[in-house]
């Protein structure tokens, strides 16, 4: 009886052995085959272009192809929710995390948990956002529009590329901490909030450097941007933070996994995109399309994502969305 | 005469023998994913973007551009040969180009549609030298309460895309709107007939419900129905359209493409709705309405001109004011950027050469297309001689391949299949579906306006009376309404319907 008990421990560390160094082996010949990078946009957007960058940098430092594989839909949230259900924690399938994975969760059933479900790669980057006035209106500063709003109460409009984004929730922080009442007028995507701005349809829009071009030939003016510091591309503009407001809106993104993962096939991953991310070839494509570079290492990125999916939550209950 | 300088600067551009290249890359690919049914001109610029990353910024721009018209040229070819609109703006073209095929015109009905598209192109380029800039500003004047009466008058026309029974048409229109509807509430954020599927967080999409009301549903139609066939093999005449047609088609492109242009400026689905309401127009002008739906040249020409102008149409906002009017021009303008140029006001004063070198190329690229395209005619037409039981068997294939290709994802095939059966009994039962298709278009964009104009007038109904440009639609579309009413139109309405049994 204990011989065979003996017999069966026996087994079980052999076993056990086996399994660690096949695990060891699968981390030290990472990465054996070409590895699928899901981006939750439609090809051609600045995100995907951006990954589509960076996927053909890693490549050089992985010795594998990153194959980018666009999955749009439900706010960027179906490429993500799709890997957290269907793909094995192996580091073969990835997915950009973009903010609406950490929001939806509080406004609908979802089916993933932004907490449980991913092993977080590198955070990489994020967004210039910015509130713009057509040039012949006549506020010249933010503050100008915001004491024009605070006595119009309800006359103000602003356009917000949709209901919950993070401009939406800027300008409602903005218009609480000043007692401002104005009008949110949601469109349908960033390119309705330029032209809705610059048709004069509504008298302010919130969007990411969507507004670039206009501001650029004069017809936009840039009051405003949301970044920690200026942006050498408009020094004259000064941010929230310098105007006396506690606020910076970047909706940083970067790369996840599904859960589990082999820390060594992490530590891997993160080395290989940090080199992608120096390369002079992303920091030019981050900077054609406005973006700021917001690294954080696989650990800070996990804290980080915790923090991201709480501060959802209070953005959530401001704007009174908080599902029931 | 500065535009003859810019002429010059273009052509100096377009004709260099790289841009040339990229050109006729840019015609072929588009005419290729043009007939392929559901691989759209978007799955295949996204393809190709990163292939443009060392070329010229002009090659780039060049060789997209082509892919777009030339998709939209491509795109009626399916249609008129098999019923299947390789692009939604062909959707209009099945109901005559698909008559006309099997009456066994299928030659001429290609034809005209390649020398329609042709001239609406060239049309299209003249007007975007000529009047670019104030039409890009009046354009914006565009707001929300304009938009919405827009698609009241959209609307109002589906009524003449009908043959058969008015209310089948318009409870199809109705089913197109329900459709509209799922996903989230852009204004809400509140999820619609979404059954807590992701996928239908965006609602449901234009490619699978093509694919399967037009696509899988012809397939499982013509599987019982072997016998049709014969009217295709036997008789396939003269190949070129006759001076007959001619005559009857020169209205149709010219309004088609006048039509076709300006709708093209305007945000969002430009080709599909003045595709269609090119279609209604000329069935309304005709002396003999009765014909359309059942093979009539002139509702082949004139959509076909229209979506095609529509297409350079659609450049004006890009070029001039930086803001794309669909996700076409966006994935352009993404384009531009990465080769560091920002499309917008400053861009014809900054790049001249860039700027106009694109659009004369877009004329080269024409002609590229009709000399390409006519030998093909011949060829095309050698399809319907294949064998249904290789034929089908392949176009659901490229339905299967295209459907998945836009968005990656097998639920937007079960949306195609179930689209399949849904457009098998509507056949079967005389429901037609382009009602459905534009009615689904137009639905989602109707609500957002309606609602925003409400929101930016706090609630009051007025706007849409006071501001001249949406009075407008408002009154035209009243005129369609009351239009029976008056005895002379009445009598045209009624010979439709009489034509049917």
């Amino acid at each position: 009886m204990a011989k065979k008990a003996t017999k069966v421990m026996i087994w079980l560390a052999a076993l056990a052995v086996y399994a660690g160094g096949a695990l060891a082996a699968a981390a030290a010949d990472f990465p054996s085959k070409p590895i699928t990078l899901i981006v939750p946009w439609a090809a051609g957007g600045s995100t995907d272009t951006c990954m589509r960058v960076l996927a053909d940098n890693a490549n050089k430092y992985l010795g594998q192809p990153v194959v980018v594989e666009n999955k749009p839909g439900g706010g960027g949230t179906v490429g993500p929710a799709t890997m957290v259900a269907t793909a094995k924690p192996d580091g073969y399938t990835l997915s950009q995390i973009p903010m609406g994975v950490f929001r939806l969760p509080h406004t609908l059933k979802t089916t993933w948990d932004p907490l449980k479900d991913f092993t977080w790669v590198i955070q990489l980057t994020g967004y210039t956002y910015g509130i713009v006035v057509k040039s012949d209106a006549p506020w010249k500063t933010l503050k100008e529009l915001l004491d024009y709003a605070k006595a119009n109460p309800g006359k103000v409009t602003y356009a917000t590329p949709g209901v919950g984004v993070m401009q939406h929730v800027t300008m409602e922080k903005l218009a609480k901490k000043e007692g401002i009442s104005w009008i949110h007028v949601p469109q349908k995507g960033g390119i309705e909030v330029i032209s809705a701005t610059m048709g004069g349809h509504v008298m302010v829009g919130a969007e990411t450097s969507g507004w670039a071009p206009q501001v650029a030939s004069g017809d936009l003016r840039l009051l405003a941007i949301w970044t920690e510091e200026r942006s050498k591309n408009w020094p004259d503009v000064p941010t929230l933070k310098e105007l006396g407001y506690d606020i910076v809106a970047s909706s940083p993104f970067g790369i996840a996994g599904p859960k589990d993962m082999d820390p060594k096939v992490v530590a891997i991953l993160h080395d290989a995109f940090k080199k992608a991310m120096d390369e002079p070839s992303f920091q030019k494509v981050l900077n054609d399309f406005y973006m700021v570079p917001a690294y954080k290492n696989s650990k800070d990125y996990a804290d980080s994502a915790n923090e991201m999916f709480l501060e959802e939550k209070q953005n959530a209950e401001i704007l009174g969305l908080k599902k029931q | 005469m500065d535009l003859f300088n810019y002429l010059g600067i273009g052509f100096s551009v377009a004709l260099q023998p790289e841009n040339l290249l990229y050109c006729f890359i840019g015609v072929f690919v588009g005419t290729l994913i043009g007939v392929l049914p559901g691989i759209g001109p978007v799955g295949a610029m996204s393809l190709l973007l990163p292939s443009t990353f060392k070329a010229t910024p002009e090659a780039a721009i060049i060789m997209l551009a082509g892919i777009y018209y030339g998709a939209m040229y491509g795109g009626s070819t399916t249609s008129i040969l098999v019923n299947i609109p390789g692009e939604a703006a062909s959707v209009v073209t099945c109901l005559d180009g698909y008559q006309m095929a099997r009456q066994g015109r299928a030659g001429p009905a290609l034809g005209i549609a390649a020398f329609g598209s042709f001239i609406a192109g060239t049309i299209a380029v003249l007007g975007l030298m000529l009047v670019a800039p104030p039409l890009a500003s009046f354009a914006l004047k565009f707001g929300p309460p304009e938009y919405f009466t827009l698609m009241v008058l959209g609307l109002t026309i589906l009524i003449y895309l009908a043959h058969g029974s008015m209310p089948k048409a318009l409870i199809m229109a109705g089913f197109g709107l329900v459709l509209g509807l799922v996903g989230l509430d852009t204004m809400s954020a509140l999820p619609r007939f979404t059954f807590n599927q992701m996928e239908l967080l965006d609602g449901v999409g234009l490619v699978p419900i093509v694919m399967g009301v037009f696509g899988v549903s012809e397939v499982l139609l013509n599987i019982e129905q072997i016998v049709r066939r014969d009217i295709l093999k036997t008789n396939i005449k003269g190949l070129m359209p006759t001076a007959q047609d001619w005559k009857a088609c020169n209205g149709p492109i010219a309004r088609g493409s006048i039509l076709g242009f300006f709708l093209g400026v305007l945000p969002g689905g430009g080709a599909v709705i003045s595709s269609f309401v090119s279609y209604a127009l000329e069935k309304r002008l005709s002396k003999h309405p009765e014909r359309f739906g059942k093979g009539a040249i002139e509702g082949v020409a004139g959509p076909e001109a229209a979506n095609n102008a529509a297409t350079g149409g659609a450049f004006i906002p890009l070029m001039t004011l930086g803001i794309p009017p669909n996700v076409i021009m966006a994935m352009l303008l993404g384009a531009f950027m990465i080769h560091g140029v920002t499309p917008g006001p400053l861009m014809m004063k900054q790049h001249p050469d860039l700027f106009w070198g694109v659009i004369v190329s877009m004329y080269v690229g024409n002609l590229m297309l009709l000399i390409l395209n006519l030998p093909l005619i011949s060829i095309w037409v050698q399809i319907l001689k294949v064998p249904y039981k290789v034929l089908f068997p392949l176009i659901i294939l490229f339905c299967l391949v295209g459907v998945y290709s836009v968005n990656n994802t097998v639920f937007d095939i079960y949306i195609m299949l179930i689209f399949g059966i849904i457009g098998y009994l509507m056949k079967k039962f005389d429901y037609e579906g382009a009602p459905m298709i534009l009615a689904f278009v137009l639905g989602p964009m109707m609500e957002n306006n309606l609602r925003k104009s409400l929101i930016m007038s706090q609630g009051d109904f007025s706007v849409f009376f006071t501001r001249p440009l949406a009075a407008a639609s408002l009154i035209i579309a009243l005129l369609l309404l009351l239009s029976p009413l008056i005895p002379w139109f009445s009598k045209k309405r009624a010979e439709i319907p009489k034509e049917e049994d």
